[in-house]
């Protein structure tokens, strides 16, 4: 068959006109599909397997991201379009996604009532779920303490829990700890390092205290990594005795494997109110998409499910408590080394000495105080 | 007929060039002009106001240059010295033996860099490899090897030791046998032939091995989070922060943009130096 100079322009001009014209066709077309972007554990195949059978004709998909910001950031570049679900820490969704329209509301009426399956410390109206103005913005599933760890063969739970944030201080402690780079959560532990509350603006005064604190700890570490297998491994081979910011997310996974004297400590005290530790809350919030998919709400009411709520609990990586635990039939799932590994046994009275991650007012100022003492 | 071969020439060109302007040249723009918008912003359409270029000296993220430039630096030399001999060999002496080593080096590619120095990692730690076999059959011990200056850099070598080594023995290649023996036999010493002969007539390998290992290191970060322990925070840590905690693009693109500048200057000057044609085995006429 021989092709001709005007059959084959022809062909090239259908081509290109397909190959615009999908975009735009896709633009007007329904979704029956569902994109994902989360933290690990919503992307594996215990989660999504059963809901891709419940939802025979859809596409679901789910991609993890390292870290909030570089998730943030794929819905600031315009991927609003891409994504249906968000799922990040507090107070991501308050403070930035839902006030620049990133996200939008749930539907009260279908999600509220999940609220009275869940632990004591979600029960409606729990205020990080809700927008000033009332609206539900995300659905809270995985959380945990996350302040310090330490090796309990080195430093006994009780003088770490007494000590608190000012362990990092004390001079016997200089060359002997780590600090996971999490930035934001750095922020926050130094801030209460320092006896000052990270979630009220700093003036003068408390940004040079803020300073100094910052200046001791960077200047005591001895090790510095945003990854936390390598900080566990540090802190099993005896390189460090304990790791600045951390906690059950950061420990379990040690744990699992064995290594019991890998512990998260939550503060006996601190300067806020009395507390010095801090908790992480994921909610999952409704991409705001242009053409949003009609199964994006159906998969949020899925991970309810006590099965699934396990599989989200202990999926690869880090192993965390849910806040459907309060449901027997949740609880059940767990056998004692994985309660053991999330340290079910401290956990209530854990979450009791810990403040709610909130909006840090005085971001800017302190993470630019914080860079620098990192790099100095 | 000139003008007719000049147009097709063009028109040859076409494709790639536009695919140059839309996947590599649009970025470098975008990035570009995010630097001189005002801090925090998210949007191109701002007013520019350049704040991100003065941060850059008052913040010290000069330091932060340095170190990624100090680092960048010492590994290339290192690698330099260390490749030269191997290359020679290679390209002079080895015969069915060049490609053993060939295929050894080129294999440690098809896993990844991070994977590779999570090994050493493991091998170097106190505990790892060697310091707890030492300690299991001597019963002493010592500090892990970990988290300093040095450490940092001879991860820059392992994971850059190909980008210098296969262009440098490109570059030996190109030595002819006849020029050295011609040097020799009119009185030149082992060292004169060296810096006369093979330096020079190498110059296009040397230059593009050192090009490549320098500008890969001057952006590397992995190197110093898993081995160095961030003893010293490199530029692209930095450039990290500044688009993920930071939530500051134009910040981190000020700070990409300094690197960007930097290398494409030192790249001019290195290229300028030498003719590249040379080693692609197409002379200029």
């Amino acid at each position: 068959m021989t092709i001709s100079r005007r059959q084959f322009n022809k062909g090239v001009a259908f081509t290109a006109g397909a190959t615009l014209a999908g975009p735009i066709g896709s633009a007007f077309a329904a979704r029956n599909e569902l994109n994902i972007l989360c933290w690990e554990g919503y992307n594996t195949d215990e989660v999504l397997s059963p809901f891709r059978k419940l939802n025979p004709g859809a596409t679901v998909r789910a991609e993890s991201g390292t870290s909030d910001p570089d998730m943030i950031n794929k819905l600031r570049a315009g991927e609003t379009n891409v994504w249906d679900l968000i799922n990040v820490n507090q107070p991501w969704a308050q403070g930035q996604l839902y006030p620049e329209g990133l996200i939008k509301p749930l539907n009260k009426d279908r999600f509220m009532p999940y609220f009275d399956q869940m632990l004591p410390e979600f029960k409606a109206p729990y205020p990080l779920a809700l927008a000033g103005n009332g609206d539900l913005i995300g659905m809270p599933q995985r959380y945990g303490p996350f302040s310090f760890v330490v090796n309990t063969d080195k430093i006994s739970r009780a003088t770490a829990e007494d000590q608190g944030w000012k362990l990092f201080l004390d001079p016997k402690m200089k060359g002997r700890y780590g600090i996971l780079t999490y930035d934001n959560w750095n922020v926050m532990h130094m801030a209460l390092t320092g006896d000052q509350n990270p979630f009220e603006p700093m003036d003068a005064a408390g940004l040079e205290t803020f300073k100094k604190t910052a200046d001791a700890i960077f200047g005591g570490a001895k090790m510095l990594t945003d990854d936390l297998v390598a900080m566990n491994l540090a802190l099993i081979n005896g390189e460090i005795d304990a790791y600045f910011t951390g906690g059950t997310y950061t420990a379990s996974p040690a744990r699992l494997d064995g290594a019991s004297n890998v512990r998260a400590i939550t503060p006996n005290s601190g300067p806020v109110g009395g507390k010095g530790g801090v908790v992480w809350v994921e909610l999952t919030s409704l991409v705001n998409n242009p053409n949003p998919s009609t199964i994006a709400e159906d998969f949020l009411e899925y991970v309810q499910k006590p099965e699934i709520c396990k599989a989200v609990a202990f999926a690869e990586g880090t192993y965390n408590p849910v806040s459907q635990m309060a449901n027997p039939k949740v609880m059940s799932l767990f056998d004692s080394d994985e309660l053991d590994a999330i340290q079910m046994d401290s956990l209530a009275e854990e979450m009791e000495r810990s403040l709610d991650y909130q909006i840090v007012p005085s971001y800017d100022e302190l993470i630019k105080i914080y860079s620098e003492a990192k790099r100095s | 007929m000139d003008r007719l071969n000049k147009r097709i020439a063009y028109l040859s060109a076409a494709p790639i060039l536009i695919l140059l302007l839309v996947f590599f040249v649009a970025p470098l723009l975008v990035i570009g002009i995010y630097s001189i918008m005002p801090q925090k912003s998210f949007s191109l359409l701002a007013m520019p106001d350049f704040s991100s270029y003065s941060l850059i000296f008052v913040e010290g993220y000069l330091k932060s240059l340095f170190w990624s430039l100090v680092l960048a630096f010492s590994s290339t030399v290192i690698l330099f010295l260390l490749c030269w001999p191997l290359a020679y060999a290679m390209a002079k002496i080895f015969n069915r033996f060049t490609l053993i080593i060939t295929i050894a080096v080129v294999v440690s590619l098809f896993v990844s860099e991070n994977i590779r120095l999570f090994g050493w990692l493991l091998t170097l730690m106190k505990g790892g490899l060697i310091e707890g076999l030492l300690r299991h059959y001597t019963g002493n011990g010592f500090e892990g090897a970990l988290y300093n200056v040095p450490i940092i850099i001879f991860g820059l070598v392992y994971v850059y030791f190909p980008f210098m080594l296969f262009p440098l023995m490109q570059g030996i290649a190109m030595i002819a046998e006849d020029t050295r023996q011609a040097a020799f036999d009119l009185g030149a010493t082992r060292w004169q032939v060296l810096r006369e002969i093979e330096l020079p007539l190498a110059a296009p390998g040397i230059v593009v091995g050192t090009l490549l290992s320098f500008v890969l290191a001057a952006g590397a970060l992995a190197e110093s989070k898993l081995l160095g322990g961030q003893t010293v925070i490199v530029l692209a840590d930095d450039i990290e922060t500044a688009f993920t905690y930071g939530q500051n693009w134009p910040l981190g693109s000020a700070l990409s943009m300094l690197l960007i500048m930097i290398i494409a200057t030192i790249a001019v000057f290195g290229i300028s130096r030498v003719d590249i044609d040379t080693i692609m085995g197409r002379k200029r006429s």
